[in-house]
């Protein structure tokens, strides 16, 4: 028994459409991913997959503390609670829904899976020439208990709009879950979206989070990724460059500790000219943390003029921490510039001496300099309510009492 | 305020520090003077507490106690300071948030609260006026991109906040011009009590024309050969060390 044969019961007593059958069986056919496929080589499923889950989250009830203790205090929240879409905002030019069942190529098996059986997730609609001004916080909480849950989330943006939002996955179960996140987003011509992930759970929850954002001329888009805990997360990030003068930016942050393990794959397609990626991730591991970073640029060979910008950096803290990093370039074009780059490294001793004359106690030097190493991705993040937990947490998470503002 | 007996250090292989004596009381300016390579700057980093420096004999007390058993922060707290040499660059680290979290630090072992944000930047701008610093300054990150002149008065800003008890300047003349010399000193000057002491390292008498000590001392292969008063100082900077290290 496992999740697959979870999944296997499950799937009979659901009256699914043909194509979603076809899909299902698909996946059933060639099963998760193991590290034998190339783009799972260093993060493995077996442990994960083995587990018993229950794939019908019971409904619960939610206490609008909860929803506050993990909320940024943002004013327009979209809530899911076990799956159910609990509350929705008002914002002018803005529709928030619910779940609806929408067709898209899918990346693996995972998506597949994904794209077959979720009937959960928000979709998101922003009329043209719209500028949302306040972020929008998407809240998801589980509290079922060694739940499999899977979202499905669609945004629309049309020309000429704005849009911010920050994602916090919570899970409350004190279980072991598995969530399989897939979210669409459809940047229309000159648009500005921004998209902020928290990933921060116990060493219980694992993520699979799949996002797949699709861009046309002239937009701007940008994904955050700021991972401060969890059991195993992998995220697959793929932008599509679709028109002239797109600007696709990814910063990550992963900071874990104990056995947590992160994993973040990101695609750049540029299919198109005069466009311009920028992409900087930072790793850093504590105890017996793993991390993985496996980012590849793709640009066509139409897709002349481009600037990309590649940057993966690590701090291992920890003997017994790992890092894999892996650029992919590929260039089809030749008037391009690509540039990347790869460090894995430890503290400065003689910065750390520098502080401890200061009076900076150990810990809190190497606190400070940890944050001095992440600054660039968190004094970066344009929504102060977000720069602030990212600070706390960092604060937090190395064991020491600082206040990195000012 | 420091008692310095036969003091022996070094690395793993080598002694550097080959039995040193030196008392430095409170009010007084010392000059430690010596051609490269006498170990002038291993006795800075071994009163710091570097710990890539091995204590082999003597001892060091500072104020009644014993500082070789201290780590570097507490003796930081205790009011030992070192202006580095070649202050590090931390990227990612403004001035104004590094200096904010020392002198939280520090406050904390004290047993204090850290200073309110007002009185803090009230500090802050009454010892950029001394050192005449400009604005910008604080929100740069920690010595990245700085001149050489630039990082020194770093090290003189910071001294000027955490108002340390006994401070070594290590090497403070070297990358100033004579402009900046004069601020860097004249700050220096400034932050003098009697309550507090200054150790100043130098190559060269010019920095002494500024920081009058009341002391010079000869560091020469790991012992101090010649000690005397600022007079001595002008007769190195005339004959050089040869005729002393050659006695």
């Amino acid at each position: 028994m496992g999740l697959i044969d979870n999944l296997e019961k499950y799937a009979e007593h659901q009256n699914l459409s043909k194509d979603k059958r076809m899909m299902f069986d698909s996946f059933m056919k060639k099963g998760f991913p193991t590290t034998r496929d190339e783009e799972w080589k260093y993060t493995s499923l077996k442990k994960v997959v083995k587990s018993e889950y229950n794939l019908i989250q019971k409904h619960s009830e939610i206490d609008n503390s909860i929803i506050n203790n993990h909320s940024l205090g943002i004013e327009d929240k979209i809530v899911f609670v076990d799956g159910n879409l609990v509350s929705s905002p008002e914002v002018k030019g803005v529709h928030v829904s619910g779940f609806s069942d929408f067709d898209c190529r899918n990346n693996d098996v995972i998506s597949e899976l994904n794209s077959a059986l979720a009937k959960s997730g928000f979709t998101i609609v922003v009329e043209k020439d719209t500028v949302v001004e306040n972020p929008i916080e998407i809240l998801f909480f589980n509290f079922t208990k060694n739940s499999f849950s899977q979202y499905r989330n669609r945004i629309t943006v049309g020309e000429n709009s704005e849009l911010k939002i920050i994602e916090n996955i919570q899970d409350l179960s004190k279980s072991s879950t598995l969530i399989n996140h897939f979210t669409h987003i459809s940047c229309d011509k000159n648009t500005k979206v921004e998209y902020n992930k928290i990933q921060n759970n116990s060493k219980d929850s694992s993520l699979i989070d799949c996002m797949n954002i699709f861009q046309n001329q002239d937009s701007v888009c940008e994904v955050n990724t700021l991972i401060f805990g969890g059991g195993l997360i992998r995220n697959n990030l793929n932008f599509e460059q679709n028109g002239t003068n797109c600007e696709s930016n990814m910063n990550g942050i992963s900071l874990l500790d104990n056995n947590q393990f992160a994993d973040n794959h990101t695609f750049v397609d540029h299919k198109t000219a005069h466009c311009r990626s920028n992409e900087m991730y930072k790793g850093i591991y504590l105890g017996e943390s793993k991390g993985v970073f496996n980012g590849k640029i793709m640009v066509r060979q139409d897709a002349q003029k481009i600037d990309a910008f590649q940057s993966n950096n690590n701090l291992l803290l920890s003997d017994n921490s790992t890092i894999d990093s892996k650029p992919q370039l590929e260039i089809y074009a030749d008037d391009v510039k690509c540039s990347h780059g790869c460090t894995i490294g430890q503290l400065d001793e003689e910065a750390l001496f520098y502080m401890r004359s200061r009076g900076i106690g150990v810990s809190e030097a190497k606190a400070v300099l940890t944050y001095a190493f992440a600054s660039e991705v968190i004094e970066n993040l344009s929504i102060p309510e977000l720069k602030n937990l990212s600070q706390k947490l960092l604060a937090h998470k190395l064991n020491v009492d600082l206040d990195f503002s000012l | 305020m420091l008692k310095i007996k036969n003091l022996k250090a070094g690395t793993e292989e080598v002694q550097i520090l080959k039995g040193i004596n030196l008392e430095v009381k409170a009010g007084e300016v010392h000059a430690i003077m010596g051609p490269n390579g006498s170990g002038k700057s291993t006795l800075s980093a071994v009163i710091a507490g570097k710990e890539d420096y091995e204590l082999e004999d003597g001892s060091v007390d500072f104020l009644g106690e014993d500082l070789m058993d201290l780590d570097p922060e507490e003796r930081a707290h205790k009011g030992v300071f070192l202006s580095f040499q070649y202050p590090v660059e931390i990227p990612g680290i403004s001035v104004s948030n590094f200096i904010k979290t020392s002198l939280a630090e520090k406050r904390k072992a004290l047993g204090l609260d850290p200073l309110p944000a007002k009185d803090l930047l009230k500090m802050m701008r009454e010892k950029m006026e001394l050192l005449s610093i400009k604005k910008g300054y604080l929100s740069r990150n920690m010595n990245e991109g700085f001149s050489g002149g630039e990082k020194k008065r770093n090290e003189i800003f910071q001294m000027a906040m955490l108002e340390p008890k006994l401070s070594i300047l290590d090497e403070t003349d070297s990358g100033l011009d004579i402009d900046a010399l004069r601020i860097v000193a004249n700050g220096v000057n400034k932050l003098r009590t009697k309550d507090n002491a200054t150790i100043v390292i130098t190559h060269y008498q010019r920095l002494l024309e500024h920081i009058v000590p009341d002391f010079v001392h000869v560091l020469h292969d790991g012992r101090i050969i010649k000690s005397g008063g600022k007079e001595l100082a002008l007769e190195l900077e005339e004959k050089g060390y040869d005729w002393i290290t050659k006695k």
